[in-house]
């Protein structure tokens, strides 16, 4: 395999720049498939039928804290892939870890928004509202979850073989990934919070 | 240590959290519903923004454009579905 | 309900037992054939594990042959029910179930891989590349594809067909109106092939943007390679919209969420809204691919380069936008205002503009040409007219206004079909007929070929066009019969007569395809047409690796110039080529797939449970896999070289 040394490593191959190009294409993809889970949920909205508005079940201390986790992981994530190009392996997976630890606080306080709205009555089969709220909702959750394992696996790999072209390769599709999952985070926390709770 | 976090990095996150916090005001303020939106759409573009040029590195390769149009297409295509869908089922049913 | 009532056939007849039997004996015929002749390992090694994308296109060619023949007898049925005034062949719910499968099979399982196999076949070797940018994904996407489709032809024997049309609205699709798990069938067998479209996309745009030879920039690519590249930028982002859209109506109907019911706030008009917002870029999907085929073809033997080639380009970008602003034509009267059906019925008419520079582009480069009538030409030249009639008839239905007459009728069949056939059927026989002897090394027979075209157009045109009249006076599409006070009899007769010879003319293709694996002779020489790109360069059949040394590119008829202008192909020494390695995981984890999307439509969760984690598990081992591919020694590539050479030279 060609290995241009003049690159860091993330680009070094054919192969590994080819990844960075569709995962991009990839996360195209992804802006539309939560554009339409946006869609449905603006068309729903204020379609609750017997069940409650997101006014009455919206409580902004667990999104405030979701979203300042969510952020910081995004911020630590970069500050993994910028020691990964100092080649500094060890400080690498410590940011790293941070990631996966601040992601996995995030999806504990999304479990126990959950669990809350069922509570107070807004469960998946209430109302057209809770239904399209609940499943945009889930699908960036669903997304943080399998980031989770994705970035473990990466972690693990880095510490058995090294920073190589391959595990540097995944390292920043997998910043790229969660970087996004920020995105989207904070088009649902302006757009389905606080919109709702205006 | 200091090497480890790089200025532009550091900034940036500096400035996603002034952006959250001014979102915040349309909560804990008392605004109208279109002022509210607007600085609701100004906050978070610019945050998707910032992500997308200071922690993804969209523009450091030559793939740059093919990167930004593939962007700039999925967000042309995504705004024509969602205000597309809401002039046909809410605005204007 | 009982747990094995579920599977059983909830609307028996004597056509579906007779199809079961049918299915299974074929089964068993194919099971019992390759052990007879030891063919397993052999299946397995070289064709269920490969990552070529060239065996993978052959397997997309060939499963959209079965499923050309299986919608077809749905679409022989449904002509033959209609033939006479109250026809008792088949019932109304089998009615229901045959539209809604001819649909289904004949849009997503039937043109969509015979497209796909274009772009598999045709890409890589039309941009000079060794494999598309992810083989494995290739890979994986085709067993995903194949397994989407083999769950939805299982509703058939299992469980009930889906009734509820190929567009599937609610609250018709839900619980309360569908209560089989047809509907089960629909969402998730169509959830995992789209899914598999979904990453081809992703996998063309990365391979064509990444992966051309040298010299040839984005404005110097083939046109096929061009329609190809917006076809996946379309699939890339229309797409999603149908995997979200699938899971909704999944939840809707196993999970008793209120998406798209009628109470407690759901709204059934939101299915038929992102429906057509994937809907319609679908159907560009389908046919800028065909127009990319004809650009080839119509070149090729019109003797002349592409007429208007940056316009042929600007054209598709165009419509690659254009294709996501104009979905609300398919439901002018559902109910929303003028302001809103002013507007779609104005960017609907507008993609006639770019359509008809298409035409005139092909128009202009068959004046003054030096035109050869070979059967793929014929398809091409019968094209133009027919579909610009279907053409017509859709600015007539874009009007809004005018489709309230309309919607509804045989007049919207005929106009979909009036663009579908000559469109992209026609197309895709064409380019099978042009490409055949890059594929398999022999040609078809020509005189069968231009038979097969002259009764498949004289079929077509009996049997669309009555139902413009038919529709204009009146007749609902999907109503099983009608009575002979309506006068439509006549007409629909015609009709039959006209599906019927279509018929003939499709057998009369696979007699073909019999007739020259039998006696066509195979010397033709790796160029047989004497055409223009780079595919034709390099040696039939094709070597894995397709070129051995990356073609120099410099027009956007590279091997027309390196054959009559003196243009240098294969400059420099032949080195070591890299080559992905062949694997079982995609195949097996599509089969995790099926056995996920089984237990889902019947709600069998501890399998749904078990299924889920396999796909993880396979996920998981991809992960860790390290799998660097593998080297194509010079010595070997010499050798192949100099055995494809010697049988070419025999033929010239």
């Amino acid at each position: 395999m060609k290995v241009d040394n003049s690159l860091p490593l993330e680009y070094s191959t054919e192969e590994n720049n080819l990844k960075i190009l569709g995962f991009w294409i990839f996360i195209g993809a992804e802006i539309m498939l939560f554009a339409t889970l946006f869609t449905a949920y603006f068309t729903l909205e204020n379609r609750t039928g017997n069940g409650p508005t997101g006014a009455e079940i919206f409580e902004i201390t667990p999104v405030l804290i979701e979203t300042i986790l969510l952020l910081t992981s995004s911020f630590t994530i970069g500050l993994a892939i910028h020691a990964m190009r100092l080649n500094r392996k060890k400080a690498m997976m410590g940011f790293f870890t941070i990631t996966l630890i601040l992601g996995t606080a995030f999806l504990g306080v999304e479990i126990y928004e959950f669990t809350h709205y069922v509570h107070v009555g807004a469960g998946l089969q209430t109302s057209a509202f809770t239904a399209a709220l609940l499943t945009t909702l889930g699908t960036h959750g669903l997304h943080v979850t399998l980031g989770l394992f994705w970035g473990l696996f990466i972690l693990l790999q880095i510490k058995k073989r090294g920073l190589t072209p391959e595990t540097a390769n995944k390292s920043f599709i997998f910043s790229l990934y969660w970087h996004f999952l920020d995105i989207i985070w904070i088009f649902i926390f302006s757009f389905i919070y606080l919109k709702g709770m205006m | 240590m200091k090497e480890l976090f790089p200025l532009k990095q550091v900034m940036g996150f500096a400035f996603s959290l002034v952006l959250t916090v001014v979102a915040l005001m349309v909560y804990f303020t008392d605004m109208s519903y279109t002022m509210g939106m607007t600085v609701l759409l100004i906050t978070a573009f610019i945050q998707a923004g910032l992500q997308v040029v200071v922690f993804m590195h969209a523009g450091e390769t030559k793939d740059k454009r093919s990167i930004y149009v593939n962007i700039y297409y999925a967000l042309l295509i995504a705004l024509i579905t969602i205000f597309g869908t809401l002039l046909v089922l809410v605005w204007d049913m | 309900m009982d747990f094995f009532d579920r599977f059983a056939v909830p609307h028996p007849s004597f056509l579906i037992y007779a199809a079961m039997v049918g299915i299974g004996l074929t089964m068993l015929a194919v099971v019992v054939g390759i052990t007879y002749f030891k063919k397993w390992g052999y299946l397995w090694r070289e064709w269920i594990t490969t990552v070529d994308h060239k065996r993978i296109g052959i397997m997309y060619l060939l499963t959209a042959l079965l499923m050309l023949f299986r919608g077809g007898v749905d679409a022989i049925m449904m002509r033959y029910q209609l033939a006479m005034p109250e026809n008792t062949f088949l019932d109304s719910q089998h009615y229901n179930e045959v539209f809604t499968t001819h649909g289904v099979v004949m849009i997503l399982f039937m043109a969509m891989p015979f497209i796909i196999f274009f772009f598999n076949f045709l890409v890589p070797l039309q941009i000079g590349a060794r494999d598309v940018a992810f083989p494995r994904l290739n890979a994986l996407s085709f067993w995903l594809f194949f397994m989407g489709m083999g769950l939805f032809n299982l509703s058939f024997i299992i469980g009930g067909s889906p009734d509820a049309g190929w567009t599937s609205y609610f609250p018709l699709a839900g619980n309360e109106f569908s209560t089989s798990v047809g509907t089960n069938y629909y969402m998730i067998a169509i959830q995992i092939a789209g899914i598999g479209t979904l990453m081809t996309g992703i996998n063309f745009i990365t391979t064509i943007l990444k992966m051309r030879a040298p010299g040839m920039t984005l404005m110097k690519m083939p046109m096929f390679t061009w329609s190809a590249f917006i076809a996946n930028v379309i699939i890339v982002f229309a797409f999603p919209v149908l995997t979200v859209l699938l899971a909704m109506g999944t939840m809707d109907r196993l999970f008793g969420t209120n998406f798209f019911t009628t109470d407690n706030g759901g709204m059934d008009m939101l299915w038929a809204n992102l429906f057509w917002v994937w809907g319609h870029p679908e159907v560009y999907i389908l046919i800028l691919p065909a127009f990319g085929l004809y650009s080839e073809i119509i070149p090729t033997f019109a003797r002349r380069n592409l007429y208007g080639y940056k316009s042929m380009v600007a054209s598709m970008v165009v419509i690659s936008i254009l294709s996501f602003v104009v979905w609300a034509h398919h439901f002018f009267t559902m109910g929303q205002g003028p302001l809103t059906n002013s507007i779609f019925s104005i960017t609907t008419m507008a993609i006639a503009i770019p359509t008809g520079v298409k035409i005139f582009n092909w128009l202009f480069t068959l004046w003054k040409g030096k035109i050869q009538f070979t059967t793929p030409m014929l398809y091409s030249i019968l094209f133009i007219p027919l579909f610009t009639l279907g053409g017509v008839t859709g600015v007539m239905l874009a009007m809004s206004a005018a489709d309230y007459q309309y919607h509804n009728t045989m007049f919207l069949v005929a106009h979909f079909h009036n663009v579908i056939i000559p469109g992209v059927v026609y197309a895709m026989l064409a380019g099978m007929t042009f490409y055949w002897p890059k594929i398999f090394g022999f040609m078809l027979n020509e005189k069968l070929g231009k038979w097969t075209a002259w009764l498949l157009t004289v079929g077509f045109v009996l049997a669309f066009i009555p139902m413009y009249i038919t529709g204009l006076d009146g007749q609902a599409r999907r109503m099983y019969t009608y009575s002979e006070s309506t006068g439509f009899s006549l007409l629909n007769m015609v009709s039959f007569i006209g599906a019927a010879i279509m018929a003939i003319a499709f057998a009369l293709l696979v007699y073909n395809i019999y007739y020259s694996i039998r006696y066509s002779p195979r010397n033709i020489g790796s160029d047989p047409w004497d055409a223009r790109s780079l595919e034709w360069s390099t040696h039939t059949p094709v070597p894995e690796y397709n070129f051995a040394i990356t073609p120099q590119v410099a027009s956007t008829q590279a091997f027309w110039d390196s054959k009559k202008n003196g243009h240098e192909l294969f400059k420099g020494d032949i080195e070591k080529i890299h080559m992905p390695n062949n694997s079982g995981l995609p195949f097996i984890m599509s089969c995790m797939f099926f056995v996920f999307g089984f237990a889902m439509v019947f709600s069998i969760w501890p399998v749904v449970i078990v299924s889920l984690i396999g796909i993880l598990a396979c996920l998981v081992y991809r992960s860790f896999e390290q799998d660097h591919g593998r080297y194509i020694s010079v010595e070997e590539i010499k050798e192949t070289e100099t055995r494809l050479r010697g049988a070419k030279n025999e033929g010239r």
